[in-house]
């Protein structure tokens, strides 16, 4: 075996199997033809101008848009004093509550997206707006722990001390010496959770009613009914966001060091 | 460290009051409901459950589904970790990038691709049908091997990811020590890269494997309902039959295998460090 030529052709086998869809939904979604197909039937921009005038895709993408932000800002709200009280302070309890805010990750989405239709929607009429909000933060809060958590952890503790001796109070030592130092890492935060929120399905499945529905499961109950090329050509453009996002971060945080 | 008690838990605790109510206790009521029938505390809803011979050949379908693509993720992972590992800096950074691009775009978009090329006009069919393989067009959509294809693709890169940092962490002079002292490459890996890299391998394989049998989308996208895995059908005995109860019991189900392959590979990577 040739020891130069097996390591290349994994490589080239594995990129294409990874990227090599996406390069063939983007073709699929420049078809002309009424019919997803690969090679395309001639070229044309009409799927893609298609994605934009169906109006459920606009409203769908508004409220993913909307709960990918909000449901982030919120984990973090609640997640970022959370890691400080867990990496600087003797936590009474510190490990339950470090599992708790880290269950999320670990129970299916759509175990959660039922449990609270059913017990919180249902008995208690909740918005499902909110119901949504709710489950999406709690989605996103395990990440929110973890990234800056490590942030706090690789930052040396003895200069927010220094600080409390010098005679700043604790919350300034925390906004004026603590914050600077992991803002890449809250951003870093951000960024996942926003992809991670904006992708979920199956928190949301059970979490939809009239009007009230996220851009992937709008998506998914779209093909159900139709098989043009629309779906590709959004498929397409929501890749390309994805890409612009991660290239961005990659570019001003080195992001991949967080995820 | 600070010592303020009080302020620690003021801290803490909205975020954990928070993951409490809103997400564990609703959670725990719903599986909690499983073990309920009219008399009370009861297991019959499991062993209703799955004296159903559909709901046997889903679980053991999902169980099937989850191992071979943690399998075959690992294989090829292996190959792919090495391969990058050993590229030089620049390279090895590209690489990286790419493995890490497809987990961050939509999974709907990703597993969408695959209707274009399992389809019966796929490309694979097109390729099929001209080189004379096959008069008509195979199906592959809405089969075992359909889903198979779309979990590896969705799942392969978090395996890659972990083998690269294990691959990393190993000592640079175990394999060329290895070579010369006349070890084949088989050796090599089964008695020098394996036990090393070890820990990444089960990191790898929980993900994988946990992601599997979690799957929504990808069965439900390339799979239907010819090819239900557990939470298709927790979903299709929800809105189709209004069965809370079946859906509890498969949500114990899932849960459960997940901690369970978590703690058994947890415990296979200590007890095998340890020899």
């Amino acid at each position: 075996m040739n020891s130069r030529l097996f390591p290349v052709t994994v490589l080239v086998l594995v990129t294409a199997f990874l990227i090599g869809p996406f390069f063939i939904i983007v073709a699929a979604s420049l078809s002309e033809g009424e019919t997803l197909a690969f090679p395309p039937q001639g070229l044309s921009l009409k799927w893609v101008a298609k994605v934009f005038e169906v109006e459920s895709f606009r409203e769908s993408f508004a409220m993913s848009m909307l709960l990918a932000i909000g449901g982030t800002a919120a984990a973090l709200a609640l997640g970022i004093p959370a890691s400080y009280a867990l990496s600087r302070y003797r936590l009474p309890f510190g490990e339950t509550v470090r599992t708790v805010v880290s269950l999320p990750i670990i129970v299916p989405g759509i175990i959660v997206g039922l449990a609270l239709l059913r017990y919180l929607v249902v008995p208690f009429g909740f918005n499902i707006t909110l119901a949504l909000f709710l489950a999406h933060t709690a989605l996103v809060l395990p990440y929110a722990v973890r990234v800056v958590s490590a942030s706090l952890n690789n930052l040396r503790s003895d200069i927010e001390e220094a600080a409390v001796l010098l005679g700043s109070s604790r919350a300034g030592a925390f906004f004026r010496v603590v914050m600077p130092n992991i803002r890449s890492g809250i951003l870093a935060a951000f960024i996942l959770g926003f992809v991670t929120s904006f992708n979920q399905v199956p928190v949301s499945l059970f979490l939809s009613g009239p009007g009230v529905r996220t851009l992937p499961i709008d998506m998914l109950s779209y093909m159900e009914v139709t098989y043009d090329p629309s779906v590709a050509a959004l498929s397409a453009l929501l890749a390309f966001m994805s890409i612009g996002i991660v290239f961005l971060a990659e570019r001003f945080l080195g992001f991949s060091r967080y995820v | 460290m600070f010592h303020n008690r009080a302020e620690a838990l003021a801290l803490a605790l909205p975020a954990a009051v928070f993951a409490a109510v809103v997400f564990l206790a609703p959670v725990v009521i719903l599986l909690a409901e499983g073990f309920r029938n009219a008399d009370g505390w009861s297991v019959s809803a499991y062993s209703g459950f799955l004296s159903d011979p559909l709901n046997r050949t889903v679980f053991l379908r999902t169980l099937r589904l989850g191992a071979a693509v943690t399998v075959v993720a690992a294989v090829i992972g292996y190959a792919a970790a090495f391969a990058i590992v050993n590229l030089p800096p620049k390279g090895k950074g590209r690489m990286i990038g790419l493995v890490v691009l497809p987990l961050m775009i939509s999974p709907v978009a990703r597993t969408y691709a695959w209707i274009v090329i399992l389809g019966r006009t796929g490309i694979v069919n097109q390729a099929l049908t001209s080189v004379g393989l096959t008069d008509e067009p195979v199906r592959f959509l809405f089969t075992e091997t359909a889903v198979f294809v779309g979990l590896l693709q969705l799942f392969l890169p978090l395996m890659i990811l972990a083998l690269i940092s294990a691959l990393e962490n190993m000592p640079k002079d175990a394999i060329p020590a290895a070579r010369v002292l006349g070890a084949n490459w088989f050796q090599v890996f089964w008695k020098v890269i394996l036990p090393l890299t070890r820990e990444g391998l089960v990191i790898g394989g929980t993900l994988v494997f946990t992601g599997s049998l979690t799957a929504y989308i990808t069965p439900a996208i390339l799979g239907g309902s010819k090819v239900l895995m557990l939470e298709t059908l927790l979903y299709q005995r929800v809105t189709v039959a209004n069965d809370f109860v079946s859906a509890s019991v498969i949500a114990f189900i899932l849960i459960v295998m997940s901690f369970a392959a978590n703690l058994l590979l947890k415990r296979l990577a200590t007890a095998r460090s340890k020899r």
